[in-house]
């Protein structure tokens, strides 16, 4: 409400057009009686004041051309329009490896990868990180083709390959040219099947590694996430780190890894996706050609994580380094999964509680009451919500980086403003948040390869590709009392996991936090 | 303390999805309440009674679609490409746009302006410009624009260099009126506050004051200050001394006259080039048209720039001239794909194989030198002119050495035989793709078309430029290399520099060979 009011002072003179007009009419008059040479401003007060003037002046006459379209409200639009997109076909094979395409023939060029349904949860303690040093020595040659003529093959084509590892899924693509698509595939099929894992290069990558994890541990962000995982999801698969610990990344073998191929890379969890310039007739009978040896091992990935779930628990991890300028910390409540219905309503919050740093260009002006309170009162340098879905749980909550001294005022801050989210939503912010999820959904697709991303994850999240129009629907389907009903279930009275790094000696204890995921009204 | 831990049972039953209504009411009743009320009003004052059941009917979970929607008719996969149309308004400003099937739009600003346009008054506005750009306007106020902006969920953005700012809007196509209204409103009338001003100079300020944080973008800004006499020796980085300087009617006095309609071009991606004219020419008509004014001139001189700072790393770059610049195509192809065949980069990098481990300079430089941390071509390209280059980061110890590799590497490309033809058509392929798929960004099409019609006055097609590439042979390369170095050298470094070679000892070598 209070937005309201200040947005209409500042279109007073529209809005007032009475008023003002008589103002400026009086103005008129009285320039009229003083012709001109217009006496000069004999005071300092008086040259001041025609300054002043001058400026208000400036923004007193609105054009009102430029006032018809845009509002500052948030209200939902019609997208009925742009609902349609380019059909995505799927075809099964009978050893249960998924295809799915979406064509665009006026492109010029292709993405092609196939996504599998396996990541580092599927490890176990002694081989925590296999799935991401398999990532690396899987460019590192092949029965037919030698790493030197691999690279040189695929940049001989100008063309890019390149893979990642999460916590629950492992993709490797290839951006190309239209007509080096078969080649692309080609080249996929080969390294995903006739890997040689040469003894010396796994020793040589164990070093690459090591240095990666360097690098990782440098990027503070992805180090609380970690530790937010591991605490959060401790003494389940979940806990366990991408990269897998030191020792682990030392000690794994050509065993090892040819293991976890043959259990893990299987025709019935694996989805290859690709969009572009590519025929889906093509892609399926080029991939029965050369997708032939993969294991057709039943077992899915559902059965797999039911036989070990992660397991949320309430818990804190504080690493206290007072040598660094900034502190930083992630509270989360633990989430929905994939396919909940109400991870909609959740991304929904996210967008709603907001991110926000120093350099933003909306600055105090967010419309998030989150944001609004860490820039009004400079309490943080940055913030970011957060919402990670996996298969059977889910991450919700806030990260921030913070000077030390505000670390108080800012925890008040999102805590409040987190729970909150039970009590009382507006309207006005949930219609917001949706229109901004949209448009963030839509806006990310850009170009073939985050289309072939969002098919092979959706292949292996949600079994189909959902449509635009489905999902625009569910997400019109949250309001403001599903954002609080939704609110009670993962936010209110829950446990909380806590990560913090840094210089945070007065960040609140952990009861502290967990007394604030409600409020008592009597 | 009762209600709360109820509370806490309750939540969890509902968890349960389907069962949790039976479960709810054998709760309450064997808490020996009144049941029906009692759960009445329990539910009815809380945000938990959102009919559980109901809900979960209507929405699946993801696996299954929802039931009762109507899905649109599938587009076809074969959509023909459509090509740009331009119309000049009767002031001169061009609006150019290009339509598309997605779901999406980017529309955006191009206008001729740039650090080059500063005059000794002004030095260092254009880098405030960007800094204010969406900022109160004569009809809305900074919170306004927000609000609008986060209203929608769209992406605005600016940038300057040193000849042309951008402006840009990224929306869903829904909501196109009203951010075309808003795109215009902010570059025609802004306002330029005096708070709004003041907490920019100090922001950038604070910026400047920790180059260090990025000298990689320092050195570049230097290579230019070196380099050139005239408009492109103008630092496009807003010089602490100049920013004590500047204010609001500064700023609104370089505005006026670099804004005006025969300046700017209106872009847009996505759009209906009719419809985009019904919403913005209207806004754009009166638009006054400015005083026919000479775009001013720089010369290449070549020179040294150094600047000793306390750090591990040491950063030098040698630059040439460019000759022609962006409007000379051929020579700026070629220039592109020799950037590509030098390539090179960080000494460790993520990722698999495509990135340009096999450029030259990975192959010949950062796989042999341990000590180098980076070792990569640069170019810079500006309407008649552009720099082209290699920037090395090393320890200073092994600075000399570097430099020395950098000569070599650049005198090797302007000699003949030196590149082989799987170089020339692994570079080649490369860029083709890296245009391909920029092309099929949206914001990146919108300021293609933007910058070509500033740039060339039309939007020339992509296979224009994908022929002139086709074209390239490696005596081209070899020619476009030898008049680079044939120019005076420009030198910057930063770090240690005083083992870094002199300019004279440098220079020498290039002067020596050719």
């Amino acid at each position: 409400m209070a937005i309201r009011k200040l947005l209409a002072l500042s279109r007073r003179p529209l809005l007032l057009s009475g008023r003002s007009a008589s103002t400026a009419a009086a103005l008129a008059s009285s320039d009229l009686a003083a012709p001109s040479p217009a006496r000069p401003p004999v005071m300092h007060y008086d040259r001041l004041a025609e300054a002043v003037q001058s400026k208000i002046r400036r923004l007193d006459d609105p054009d009102p051309r430029f006032l018809r379209y845009a509002s500052p409200h948030p209200a939902l639009a019609d997208h009925t329009s742009i609902l349609a997109a380019p059909q995505t076909r799927v075809t099964t094979l009978p050893n249960g490896l998924r295809i799915a395409t979406e064509s665009t023939l006026a492109s010029r060029t292709a993405t092609v990868g196939v996504w599998i349904d396996a990541g580092s949860r599927f490890e176990t303690d002694e081989t925590n990180g296999t799935a991401h040093f398999l990532e690396h020595m899987i460019f590192k040659g092949t029965e037919s083709r030698t790493v030197r003529q691999l690279e040189e093959e695929i940049e001989n084509m100008g063309g890019h390959l390149n893979a990642y590892t999460s916590r629950e899924q492992t993709t490797y693509y290839a951006k190309v040219l239209d007509k080096d698509v078969p080649k692309a595939l080609e080249i996929l099929a080969d390294i995903l099947q006739n890997s040689c894992f040469d003894e010396k290069r796994i020793e040589r990558e164990r070093d690459v590694i090591l240095r990666e994890m360097e690098e990782v541990e440098g990027q503070t962000e992805e180090v609380i996430f970690d530790h937010l995982h591991a605490t959060a999801f401790q003494y389940t698969p979940l806990g366990r780190t991408i990269l897998g610990p030191a020792q682990n990344i030392k000690t794994i073998t050509k065993e090892h890894l040819k293991n976890y191929i043959s259990t893990h890379y299987t025709a019935p969890r694996m989805v290859i996706s690709a969009a572009g310039a590519v025929k889906h007739e093509d892609i399926v009978e080029q991939v029965k050609k050369v997708f032939t040896k993969l294991s057709n091992d039943p077992t899915t990935a559902s059965e797999l994580v039911a036989k070990e779930p992660a397991i949320f628990t309430g818990s804190e991890v504080r690493i206290i380094d007072d040598d660094i300028p900034l502190a930083q910390f992630a509270v989360a409540f633990s989430g929905a999964s994939w396919t909940d219905p109400d991870s909609i309503a959740l991304m929904v919050m996210q967008s709603m509680l907001g991110s926000w740093n120093k350099n933003a260009g909306g600055g105090k002006h967010m419309g998030s009451e989150l944001s609004q309170r860490i820039a009004i009162n400079e309490i943080a340098e940055s913030m970011m919500a957060f919402n990670t879905n996996y298969k059977d749980t889910g991450l919700f909550g806030v990260y921030a980086v913070a000077k030390p001294d505000c670390l108080d005022d800012l925890a008040y801050a999102i805590m409040y403003e987190i729970s909150k989210l039970s009590y009382r939503v507006s309207e006005a912010d949930v219609t917001r948040a949706r229109n901004q999820l949209k448009s963030s959904l839509q806006l990310h697709i850009d170009g073939t390869s985050p289309v072939a991303e969002d098919i092979g994850r959706q292949m292996l999240t949600y079994r189909r590709r959902v449509p635009v129009a489905e999902l625009f629907a569910r997400i019109d389907a949250v309001d403001a009392s599903s954002v609080k009903r939704v609110a009670n279930r993962f936010i209110f009275d829950q446990d909380v996991a806590i990560a913090a790094m840094g210089p945070i000696q007065s960040l609140p204890d952990y009861n502290w936090f967990r007394r604030r995921t409600y409020l008592l009204r009597y | 303390m009762f209600r709360f831990s109820k509370r806490f049972r309750l939540d969890k039953l509902f968890k349960n999805g389907a069962i949790c209504k039976s479960g709810l009411m054998a709760l309450i009743l064997h808490d020996g309440t009144s049941g029906h009320g009692v759960a009445s009003r329990y539910l009815s004052h809380e945000p938990l009674s959102y009919n559980e059941d109901s809900y979960t009917k209507c929405i699946p979970p993801l696996f299954h679609p929802l039931p009762g929607l109507k899905l649109p008719i599938c587009l076809p996969d074969s959509a023909e490409l459509n090509p740009t149309k331009v119309t000049t308004l009767p002031n001169g400003l061009r609006v150019a746009s290009e339509d598309s099937l997605g779901p999406a739009a980017c529309v955006g600003i191009y206008v001729d302006s740039g650090s080059i346009y500063e005059t000794e008054e002004s030095t260092g506005v254009t880098h405030l410009l960007e800094r204010l750009a969406f900022k109160s306007t004569k009809h809305r106020s900074h919170l306004q624009i927000v609000h609008e902006v986060e209203s929608i969920g769209g992406n605005v953005g600016a940038s300057a260099s040193r000849e042309q700012m951008g402006y840009s809007y990224d929306t869903l196509k829904a909501y196109l009126p009203a951010v075309v209204e808003l795109l215009i409103d902010c570059v025609r009338n802004p306002v330029f506050l005096d708070s709004e001003v003041q907490e920019q100079v100090n922001r950038t300020k604070w910026e400047i004051g920790d180059i260090t944080k990025d000298p990689q973008q320092f050195l570049l800004d230097s290579l230019h200050l070196a380099g050139y006499s005239g408009a492109l020796g103008k630092p496009l980085m807003a010089p602490e001394s100049a920013l004590e300087r500047i204010n609001g009617s500064k700023i609104r006095k370089f505005y006026q006259e670099n804004y005006t309609a025969d300046h700017m071009v209106l872009a847009a991606f996505g759009v209906d080039h009719e419809d985009l004219l019904a919403i913005a020419e209207p806004l754009l008509y009166d638009l006054e048209r400015g005083i026919a004014m000479e775009v001013p001139k720089s010369t290449y001189t070549g020179g040294d720039f150094r600047h000793k700072i306390c750090s591990e790393k040491t950063h030098v770059a040698l630059a040439f001239e460019v000759p022609g610049g962006w409007r000379h195509e051929k020579d700026a192809t070629a220039l592109t794909v020799l950037q590509t065949l030098m390539g090179g980069g960080g000494s460790f990098s993520a990722g698999g194989p495509g990135k340009g481990m096999h450029s030259r300079l990975y192959l010949r430089v950062l796989n042999k030198y341990q000590e180098v941390q980076s070792f990569l071509a640069f170019s810079s390209i500006y309407n008649d002119t552009g720099l082209f280059g290699v920037h090395s980061i090393t320890g200073s110890d092994f600075v000399s050495k570097a430099v020395d590799v950098a000569v070599n590497e650049l005198h090797a490309i302007a000699t003949p035989g030196q590149v082989t033809e799987l170089e020339l058509h692994r570079a080649k392929n490369a860029t083709r793709l890296a245009i391909l798929l920029n092309l099929e960004s949206r914001a990146i099409v919108a300021e293609d078309i933007g910058r070509q019609v500033l740039t060339y006055g039309c939007r020339k097609p992509v296979d224009y430029f994908l022929r002139c590439l086709d074209e390239l042979t490696l005596d081209d390369l070899t020619i476009l290399a030898q008049k680079m170095l044939s120019s005076p050298l420009t030198m910057a470094s930063w770090g240690d520099v005083d083992h870094v070679p002199s300019y004279a000892s440098v220079a020498q070598r290039f002067q020596a060979s050719i």
